[in-house]
């Protein structure tokens, strides 16, 4: 089991509290640091799950041609060029003429060089030898595939179809479109900006589905009313092809009865997975499939869900690793990885490990999990990723295993499973440099910053320290300081070591003026600059508890 | 605070530029291989350098730069194909910062920056890798895929599965940098 330490996003909540780490929903709250954003002008984190994504840009992932979005819409989201993929395996397939490529070794020719040879060209699959000719789609040449196919598609029965229920729906889009009441100015401070991918989903959940009365706590007697006043402005819609005539087409009906009645191999039927890009009614034959045109990806500007301020903005090249913008939170809070020491003395470590050198297992995993009953030591090592030194103070989040709302009930309540102790008062970590990077000597910074820390929080740090020895600070060398903490696991617990841990650092800001709680701007600007702090939750995960019912008794208890 | 990575002193010959090579991988043809430092190959990797363009003259066969790992009963094997009745190898070319898993198989003609491979892989011949992707566990990359930056593939043939943080070239240096720190050397008895 890897030890997970993740990264709390409150997604714009009211609460700025994470749920308690036992319950399901705290998988959706944290997150790995490296994924997260940072908004500099809310102070605040930002997940993929609550950033604004609009595209900046489509590509083919297979011939990595930067598609001009005015061809997007056009051409189906799909590439145009020579790129397919293997409707049986999702493979790229290969363009590959009528005549074998004229090599007496076999094994060499099961990939087709280049398509020069006599026509009619087909296309071929080099990982599950699927090839075109096998449902009759053969080219006269071996350039401009895609629009041939997409000839195809848009002549397909369904595909008419949808033209003309857009066309059907066209006139009412628009109207309500313009009648919306999101461009509306809100009273509220709080602005929240909606982009259309958001809106469109959430019409689309909240849509009227028939039969199924809409959710409306406030408004429930008007339901009625709004309901015969929406309906019926339409006129009604006439299909093209009746669902009954699409026998064989995947509607069902006696032409698949009759296929199914006499399948003699289950490889006939084409799967689910192949069959789910395609409309509803596809054929259920494995031989209808088509090859299909590799769909495009595409490159994302990431804003901050309240004040649309940019967080991810890619270079315009599609293959291209690097950001004009990017605020990520890991460049502004501490990184924090945890570790629980090994019982083993280093030299049984060394002896252990040196045979597989190089590569492969790496003996990074945790232990199999902690003994209901024992004491544990853990670290956790802070790295700072500022130009500034700042001080960390951490807590452990309370009150996590009481029902909400409710005064604890004496003894028979749940008891919390474990017990964490933590360093009680803020540690210093040095600033980040680049030298660090390069920088071997771990001692060289060995030494007490004074610069931040106060008499009153280091006394209390070495009463702490001479009672217990594991928690507390423990090492600090370049911008990296690692505490120890401890975890007393209950005689009778179970489940996992997991507790949602407050870390408030505390650093030196430029901004002018603004000041936080205490002093007055005229002192704060004799002093130079303002000291802030930010806080943020994070969930910690030890790993399980290997409960008391283990064959044999521990003898240390 | 991961746990140092031992080796025994004897198997790896360190280059001045900080390439560990293991005396137990197989290295064909090592005029044609060029390390770009700080780079280990593992025991029982096979490196085929030996492949080489026909035709006279010196020919750089396999390239691979800073801070890659080959792991452990890897082969990296020079792409091949017959083109107008000619049958010929091409170059293998290999970024920085390029971890390549244990007993993977690999046969790309080029790997960007930054990419990380998995355990028992098989990445096919001519198969294009641009910077940052990333290849899962035991997938399968049928010859000449390409795989577009910042992209996660996995299974078999191996398929695109979605896209990687925007931090991931930061994530993977510190990653095969500090790799690197905690490969250490352990004197023999
Ligand atoms: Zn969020
Ligand atoms: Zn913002
Ligand atoms: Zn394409
Ligand atoms: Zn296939
Ligand atoms: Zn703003």
């Amino acid at each position: 089991m890897p030890l997970t330490l993740q990264y709390h996003c409150s997604c714009l909540s009211s609460k700025p509290t994470p749920p308690p780490p036992h319950l399901p929903s705290s998988a959706y709250n944290f997150h790995p640091l490296h994924t997260l954003f940072f908004c500099e002008e809310c102070d605040a984190v930002r997940c993929n799950h609550c950033v604004m994504v609009e595209v900046s840009g489509y590509y083919c992932p297979n011939c990595l041609f930067e598609v001009p979005s005015a061809s997007v819409r056009a051409e189906k989201n799909r590439c145009a060029r020579n790129c397919f993929l293997c409707p049986n395996c999702r493979n790229t397939l290969s363009v590959v003429p009528s005549d074998p490529p004229d090599t007496g070794d076999i094994r060499l020719s099961a990939i087709p060089v280049s398509a020069v040879g006599e026509p009619p060209f087909f296309l071929y699959c080099n990982h599950c030898r699927w090839d075109s000719a096998e449902v009759g789609i053969t080219f006269e040449k071996p350039t401009g595939l895609a629009a041939q196919l997409q000839k195809f598609e848009d002549s397909a029965p369904e595909s008419l179809e949808f033209e003309r229920l857009k066309e059907h729906f066209e006139p009412f889009l628009r109207a309500s479109s313009s009648s919306s009441p999101a461009h509306h100015p809100t009273a509220s401070s709080h602005h929240v900006h909606t982009n259309p991918i958001t809106a469109a989903a959430s019409s689309a959940i909240s849509r009227d589905v028939s039969g199924v009365a809409k959710y409306n706590p406030l408004a429930r007697s008007r339901v009625g009313k709004d309901k015969s006043a929406n309906k019926d402005e339409m006129p009604e819609y006439r299909s093209r092809v009746e669902i009954g005539s699409t026998s064989g087409l995947g509607g069902g009906g006696d032409v698949d009865v009759e296929f199914v009645k006499h399948l003699e191999d289950v490889s006939e039927v084409a799967n689910l997975e192949q069959r789910w890009v395609n409309s509803w009614a596809s054929s259920p034959r494995a031989s209808d499939l088509k090859p299909l045109r590799i769909p495009l990806l595409s490159k994302k500007t990431k804003r901050c869900p309240t004040c649309r301020h940019i967080l991810i903005k890619p270079e315009q090249k599609a293959q291209s690793v690097r950001y004009k913008i990017k605020l990520v939170a890991a460049n502004y809070l501490p990184a924090i990885a945890v570790a629980v020491p090994q019982p083993s003395s280093t030299e049984v470590a060394k002896r252990s490990t040196v045979r597989s050198s190089g590569g492969g297992a790496e003996a990074d995993k945790g232990p199999e999990g902690m003994l209901a009953g024992k004491t544990y030591p853990f670290h956790l090592s802070f790295t700072n990723p500022l130009y500034d030194p700042i001080q960390v103070r951490l807590s452990v989040q309370r009150a996590q295993y009481q029902a909400s709302g409710e005064a604890p009930a004496p003894e028979k309540a749940r008891r919390p499973p474990f017990a964490v102790s933590l360093p009680i008062s803020a540690f210093p970590i040095a600033a980040f440099a680049e030298a660090w990077e390069y920088e071997d000597d771990e001692d060289m910074f060995g030494v007490e910053d004074d610069e931040m820390g106060d008499a009153d929080v280091r006394s209390r740090d070495r009463e702490g320290r001479s009672k217990t020895k594991t928690v507390g600070v423990l090492e600090k060398r370049a911008n990296v300081t690692i505490v120890g903490g401890e975890v007393v696991i209950g005689k009778e617990a179970k489940g996992d070591v997991k507790f949602n841990m407050l870390v408030s650092y505390t650093y030196r800001s430029d901004d002018p003026g603004i000041d936080e709680t205490e002093g007055t701007p005229s002192r704060t600007a004799s002093k130079g600059p303002v000291m802030k702090t930010f806080s943020f939750y994070t969930v910690v995960d030890l790993g399980p508890i290997i409960p008391k019912e283990e064959p044999r008794p521990d003898p240390d208890l | 605070m991961d746990p140092p990575i031992y080796y025994s002193k004897s198997e790896f010959i360190e280059t001045d530029t900080g390439n560990k090579v293991s005396r137990r991988a197989t290295i064909a043809g090592p005029q044609n291989i060029i390390l770009g430092g700080k780079t280990v190959i593992s025991s029982g990797a096979i490196i085929r350098g030996d492949l080489r363009r026909t035709g006279p003259g010196h020919a750089v066969v396999i390239s691979l730069g800073r801070y890659c790992l080959v792991g452990e009963g890897c082969i990296m094997r020079p792409p091949y194909k017959t083109y107008r009745g000619n049958f010929n190898y091409y170059p293998m070319k290999i970024g920085d910062h390029v971890h390549i898993g244990a007993n993977s198989v690999v046969e790309a003609a080029t790997i960007g920056n930054h990419v990380e491979i998995g355990k028992n892989c098989v990445i096919g011949k001519f198969t294009i890798i641009k910077d940052c992707a990333k290849i899962a566990d035991n997938t399968i990359i049928p010859p000449n895929t390409v795989i577009p930056a910042l992209s996660l593939f996995s299974g078999s043939p191996g398929r695109y599965v979605g896209d990687l943080p925007e931090s991931t070239m930061e994530v993977v240096e510190m990653g095969t940098k500090g790799w690197y720190k905690r490969f250490v050397a352990v004197e023999d008895r």
